[in-house]
């Protein structure tokens, strides 16, 4: 599990406790649903967005 | 009045488009003050152009059912000439010089603009209690959110104020606001109506769409705003249908999805006994109600998280050192946004398409799925926690559980409200479907509205 305080922190966030465990929580929960899911990908797996030339548009 | 029978009394003389806007404009005089639906009012522009309406009909030019229409837009797309605030400090000075893709179809198809409509900031929130605007109310009742975040769309329709509205859907942003104040509220394919000129809040994920009075009425919007506009660079070319369901359209034989995980966890159980009525009703009018298992919706919500937290982040970047400029929440979320990494973020967008293809097999079941809206009825104003099914939960991440996953798969849902709770509060259903079967979803949902689904009109709208 990433720190997230440690990365806001890092990232030059100045902001007071109260704030960093208002930003760091959610990411922690939201990490724990996510990475499982991430680390299941396979090499195949092409992302949803991407460029779309004119002539290859619907 | 829907804009149906608005048009037919338009033809028939029986009103003018001057009338039916100041009639309006006249409402919201009255009730705006208390429902702060509205940032900016377009009173005198709007006269003008139901002036304008009048004339054309009295010369026989007739631009469809929306001519001479009030109708107002969320304040994410841009009018010109009219300031775009996007419910943001960010923004409050904005004037655009052109109209959005959506404002010129409205203005072509003869509708009547009454002003801008009031929002959560930037979009990004389900409560619309906006710390630079004030909060919008929710009509049925003034201490509770309309929700968001077109929640000034969700309070002017409930409130008969416009005939319809304009709202933008990224995470639930139509369909929540729709539900919480007893709207018709339709977010259409991913693709089926121009981006372009609405302020974004996540480019893969926004899609715009009608909140209105009937089925009908949302259909008769999307016959106007639908289609391929070049200036969008997600626009589809996917052939443009006539979306008005006929009368006495049938829903008889068509399957319908009865999802039996996830959709019915954690429900407050007015809404839950409320909506498994509508499978009743469904069956009752011939509909083939069958029990089917959807994929991982709670793993479609955290991808679809992590795509908005980056995509939001990296549109609002250039105005983060103007840190006091945000409300606290959108900020907290901009900040986590910031800290995703771009693996994270393309790896939500892989996962996004596999679970498209997976959701895909879905259709060969069923050919719709019918789901609550949201767990919940309308949170009061200022409450941060709701309690379901024995949990505490964040008002935001409970309102958004049963719709943010269909932003993530772009398939169109129409909302639809289908019951009061035992506080008079509204309670909605909505209707999925495949890619570019909006027509599909509102046969359903107009064959439900004939059947008998839906609540009376906001009793409020008449006492305030």
């Amino acid at each position: 599990m990433k720190d997230w305080k440690a990365i806001a922190k890092a990232s030059g966030l100045e902001v007071d406790a109260a704030q960093l465990n208002r930003i760091a929580e959610p990411l922690e929960a939201l990490e724990a649903a996510f990475r499982p899911l991430a680390n299941r990908l396979t090499p195949d797996v092409e992302p949803a967005t991407g460029l779309r030339l004119e002539a290859d548009g619907e | 009045m829907t804009i149906r029978e608005a048009a037919d009394a338009l033809r028939a003389r029986r009103v003018s488009a001057v009338e039916l806007a100041a009639a309006a404009h006249a409402r919201i005089s009255r009730l705006n003050p208390q429902l702060n639906a509205f940032i900016t009012v377009t009173a005198e522009q709007s006269l003008e152009q139901a002036r304008q309406a009048d004339a054309e009909l009295a010369a026989g030019r007739d631009r469809g059912p929306l001519h001479g229409i009030p109708v107002a837009v969320k304040d994410l797309f841009a009018t010109c000439g009219v300031r775009t605030t996007c419910g943001s400090k960010i923004y409050e000075d904005f004037v655009p010089a052109i109209d959005a893709a959506v404002v010129e179809r409205l203005r072509a198809a003869g509708a009547v603009m009454l002003g801008k409509l009031s929002m959560h900031e930037m979009a990004y929130g389900v409560t619309s209690a906006n710390p630079h605007f004030g909060p919008v109310r929710n009509p049925w009742n003034l201490t509770h959110s309309p929700g968001g975040s077109s929640g000034g769309s969700g309070a002017a329709v409930a409130a008969q104020l416009v005939y319809a509205a304009m709202g933008s859907d990224t995470g639930g942003s139509i369909r929540v606001p729709a539900a919480f104040c007893g709207a018709v509220g339709l977010k259409p394919t991913y693709g089926r109506v121009s981006r372009y000129g609405a302020l974004p809040l996540a480019y893969s994920l926004d899609h715009m769409g009608p909140l209105a009075r009937s089925v009908r009425d949302a259909a008769m919007v999307l016959n106007a705003i639908a289609g391929h506009d070049r200036r969008d660079p997600t626009s589809s070319r996917h052939p443009v249908v006539d979306f008005i369901p006929d009368d006495g359209c049938s829903i008889r034989r068509l399957h319908i999805g009865f999802p039996e995980n996830f959709y019915f966890d954690q429900l407050d159980p007015g809404v839950e006994s409320s909506v498994r009525g509508v499978f009743a009703r469904a069956q009752s009018l011939g509909a083939l109600v069958k029990p089917v298992r959807v994929p991982d919706v709670a793993a479609l919500n955290a991808v679809g998280r992590v795509i908005l937290l980056a995509e939001a982040a990296a549109v609002a970047e250039p105005h983060l050192e103007h840190r006091e400029k945000f409300g606290p929440d959108v900020l907290t979320l901009l900040d986590q946004g910031r800290l995703v990494p771009a693996t994270d973020y393309i790896n939500a967008q892989r996962l996004r398409r596999r679970m498209c293809r997976e959701f895909d097999q879905l259709w060969s079941q069923v050919d719709c799925l019918i789901a609550p809206t949201t767990p919940n009825t309308a949170p009061r104003i200022g409450d941060t926690t709701v309690r379901l099914g024995g949990r505490e939960e964040d008002v935001r991440l409970a309102t958004t559980r049963l719709v943010r996953g269909i932003n993530v798969l772009g398939l169109p849902a129409l909302s639809i409200p289908c019951g009061l709770s035992s506080g008079g509060l509204p309670i909605a259903i909505q209707i999925i479907g495949p890619a570019w079967e909006e027509a599909l979803i509102l046969r359903v949902g107009a064959a439900l509205e004939d059947g008998g689904v839906g609540i009376p009109p906001c009793p409020a709208a008449e006492v305030l």
